[in-house]
C-alpha cells in the first residue's frame, strides 16, 4: 500500500515547497483570469437581456459570440485543471517508470505562464525512443522546474527555451546567458555545457 | 468620462469595455503595453485600468510611463493575484487594487471615487 504522505526522496523539503507554491500561484492566477471573462461575458448578457426587455433589439450574432466566449473559457478551465490534478497526483506514488517526454510535457505547461509573462517559448522535443528513469515522479517535476526558472531567467524576452528528453537526463537548450546560473544551480544535479557559443543546462536524473 | 483599460486577456478587457461603453463612458482597451502608452498618447484619459501582471511589461512599469506623460492620469490596478506583496505595491502606486473578477458596479464605484476625489 502506497502511502501518500511519504516525502519525495532526493527533494529538499524547501525546493518542493516552492514548486507547489509556485505553480498553484500560477495556476490560481490562470483560474481568476478565466472567471474575468465569464463573469464579464455573463454580465454582458446581463446587460443586453435588460436593453432587450426596455425595447432594444436583440442580436442573435452578439449573443453567439458571448455564449462561445464562455465556452472556450469553461475549455480552458478544464485544461487547466486536468493539469492540476496530473501534477497533484504526482505525489502519489514513491516511484514509478517516469517517460521523460511526458514529464517535459507537465513541466512545460505548468510553466507556461512564467515563461510567458517574460515573453519565452516553451517547446519539448520529442525523442525517437521513450526515454524512461525510475524514480518519484514528484521529485523529477521539482528538479526540472527548479532548471526551467532558472533558463527563463538567463534567456532574452521573445526568444524560445527547448526541453530535450534524453536518456536519463534533461538539457534545457536556448539560454542566453549564463551568469547567475551556477549560484541557482548549487544544490541541483545539474550542469552546463557549451558556455562560449550556446548555453545548455542538463539536469541528470541518472 | 474617458477610461483606458489594459489587461493581456482580450477577451476579458473587450468585454468589459463593451460593457462600460453601454453605461455611457467612453472606454478603450489595449492588450499591450506599447500600445496603450500609443493611445494615451492620442486621448486624454481620466483614469487607467491596469493589469498588474503582464507578459514583458509589467503593470506597474506601464503605470510609471503614463504618470511621467500624463501626470492628470489616475490609475486602479486590477489582478488575478492575490499576493501581499502585489497588494503593498499596488496599493502605493494606485488609488484602487482589485481582484479579478471584478462586479461591474464595484468597479464603476472605484473609478467614479478616483475620479471625483482628484476633482476636489
Amino acid at each position: 500500500m502506497t502511502d501518500n504522505l511519504t516525502p519525495a526522496p532526493s527533494v529538499p523539503g524547501e525546493t518542493g515547497l516552492r514548486y507547489v507554491a509556485r505553480v498553484t500561484a500560477s495556476m490560481s492566477h490562470e483560474m481568476k483570469n478565466v472567471l474575468a471573462i465569464i463573469n464579464e461575458n455573463c454580465g454582458l448578457l446581463e446587460d443586453l437581456s435588460f436593453a432587450a426587455k426596455k425595447g432594444a433589439p436583440i442580436e442573435p450574432d452578439r449573443l453567439d459570440r458571448t455564449c462561445r466566449q464562455m465556452a472556450k473559457q469553461i475549455e480552458r478551465a478544464d485544461s487547466i485543471l486536468k493539469t492540476m490534478s496530473r501534477y497533484a497526483h504526482s505525489f502519489d506514488h514513491p516511484e514509478e517508470p517516469v517517460d521523460l517526454h511526458d514529464l517535459c510535457q507537465l513541466v512545460a505547461t505548468l510553466a507556461g505562464r512564467l515563461a510567458a509573462m517574460r515573453r519565452i517559448t516553451l517547446m519539448v522535443e520529442k525523442p525517437e525512443a521513450p526515454c524512461m528513469v525510475h524514480k518519484h515522479p514528484f521529485a523529477l517535476q521539482a528538479l526540472l522546474w527548479q532548471c526551467l526558472e532558472l533558463a527563463i531567467v538567463a534567456a532574452s524576452e521573445g526568444s524560445t527555451l527547448t526541453l530535450i528528453p534524453q536518456a536519463a537526463a534533461v538539457t534545457i537548450a536556448g539560454i542566453d546567458r549564463i551568469e547567475g546560473l551556477n549560484g541557482g544551480m548549487s544544490s541541483l544535479p545539474a550542469t552546463i555545457t557549451g558556455e562560449g557559443t550556446s548555453p545548455r543546462l542538463t539536469l541528470h536524473l541518472a | 468620462m474617458r477610461i483606458l483599460l489594459v489587461d493581456d486577456e482580450a477577451e476579458f478587457v473587450s468585454t468589459l469595455a463593451e460593457r462600460l461603453t453601454m453605461r455611457g463612458y467612453q472606454a478603450d482597451y489595449s492588450i499591450t503595453a506599447g500600445n496603450a502608452l500609443d493611445l494615451a498618447a492620442k486621448h486624454l484619459y481620466d483614469v487607467a485600468v491596469l493589469d498588474m501582471k503582464m507578459p514583458g511589461t509589467s503593470g506597474l512599469e506601464l503605470q510609471a510611463k503614463l504618470a511621467e506623460k500624463h501626470p492628470a492620469m489616475r490609475f486602479i490596478f486590477l489582478t488575478g493575484h492575490g499576493s501581499e506583496d502585489d497588494y503593498s505595491a499596488g496599493s502605493r502606486q494606485a488609488a484602487h487594487y482589485l481582484v479579478k473578477p471584478v462586479d461591474i458596479n464595484t468597479l464603476i464605484a472605484k473609478i467614479n471615487q478616483t475620479v471625483f476625489a482628484n476633482d476636489r
